[in-house]
């Protein structure tokens, strides 16, 4: 199984985790480049299926076709993921079409790949409240139907040593 | 009352944010000191940042991103949650109110950015008035020339008139979600062929083309 970690984690703290290197992990990191969405759509009626900010982050939507597994990790920030998190999401929309579909009666974007992901999300911080965790659960559960994936786990974490125990 | 209008839309043209924060301007301006604020992907200055702990009422106004917050507004939420607890002159109460619209049709979807900007106010022991979930963000943007209150703008017309006067009197109420007074069948048809077709066409490409993964693209 291929497997995409996005992860918010300091150089450090990733190393303590004890994921040696492996041909079927890929690791989104935050190298300092990563750019914010401007809204412009070019991702969808420009060049369609990759962003048109040139900062090595533009291929994120394609990327996600590759891989069975997604695991995101990253600090519960008011029930969200973090900014740089939120960041590789924003730029990964081209994933889907904007064309729009029905699913439950809602509105939702139509597929570009066929292609499913198994998503696995992991929060980390040690005083995240109650509502904040029901915020993120709301925020995987609603991702997941709009990336057209199904959601492995959704688990919280007090500390980064913690995770590496549940990613291994 | 100093009110802060946030405008968290990053598109440098015209967007859904800036008309209904422009839309609900009118209705809270008299008597107070308005005050637009825009968080575009340039950060806000140290005094930008300052100034918006001396407001008595923050209104934010964003795009819906993948389900919440774009990130250079979340960032901003963060580094401003600092200075609310170091900021000495910040106010003691002040009132949060955001209006966030989705590209979607229904409203009810931006729920869940609305849940993190209410957990955002307490983290930062600010006191969450309401929010607004706009449906159909692109095409309201859009209709400039509709008078607010009327036609496909009448739902919206309403909610501002509620947010508006929950935030002059500084009251929290639950969230209003709009769907725009619009036939949800034709506003799907109309974003297909005139949105997103029209566009692709002003760039030289078809529908086919819109369908296509990078990797085929890449071979033509």
């Amino acid at each position: 199984m291929k497997t995409l970690l996005i992860h918010d984690l300091s150089p450090v703290d990733f190393a303590s985790l004890g994921l040696g290197p492996s041909d079927d992990i890929t690791v989104i990191s935050d190298n300092g480049t990563i750019r914010h969405c401007i809204g412009c759509f070019g991702c969808w009626i420009k060049t369609p299926g990759t962003c048109v900010l040139q900062d090595g982050y533009q291929t994120m939507g394609h990327l996600l076709s590759e891989y069975d597994d997604l695991v995101i990790v990253s600090r519960c920030v008011y029930g969200s993921y973090s900014p740089f998190v939120r960041n590789v999401l924003d730029r990964s929309i081209s994933y889907v079409l904007p064309y729009f579909v029905t699913i439950n009666g809602e509105t939702h974007h139509a597929k570009r790949y066929e292609h499913d992901i198994s998503l696995a999300v992991h929060f980390y911080g040690d005083d995240i409240t109650d509502a904040e965790r029901a915020t993120a659960r709301a925020l995987v559960k609603a991702n997941s139907i709009n990336l057209h994936c199904s959601v492995r786990t959704v688990c919280f974490h007090e500390t980064p040593h913690e995770l590496g125990e549940a990613l291994r | 009352m100093k009110i802060a209008l946030i405008d968290g839309s990053p598109k440098t043209g015209k967007s859904c944010s800036s008309f209904l924060l422009k839309a609900l301007e009118p209705h809270i301006a008299a008597g107070n000191a308005t005050t637009r604020f825009r968080v575009s992907t340039q950060p806000l200055t140290d005094e930008e940042y300052r100034e918006l702990c001396r407001m008595d009422t923050l209104v934010l106004a964003f795009p819906l991103y993948v389900d919440a917050v774009p990130s250079h507004l979340f960032r901003m939420l963060v580094t401003l949650e600092n200075y609310l607890k170091t900021e000495v002159n910040r106010k003691k109460e002040i009132f949060v109110y955001t209006i966030v619209n989705n590209g979607f049709f229904e409203g009810e979807q931006n729920h869940i950015a609305i849940d993190i900007v209410k957990n955002w106010c307490v983290r930062c022991g600010l006191h969450f008035g309401q929010g607004m979930g706009q449906g159909a963000g692109e095409m309201v943007g859009s209709l400039k020339k509709v008078p607010l209150g009327r036609g496909p703008l009448k739902n919206t017309g309403r909610a501002l008139q509620e947010i508006a006067e929950n935030i002059l009197s500084r009251r929290s109420a639950p969230p209003l979600f709009v769907r725009p007074n619009f036939p949800r069948f034709v506003w799907c048809f109309m974003g297909t062929h005139f949105g997103w077709n029209m566009r692709a066409r002003k760039n030289g490409l078809t529908k086919k083309d819109l369908l296509k993964h990078p990797s085929e693209t890449n071979r033509h």
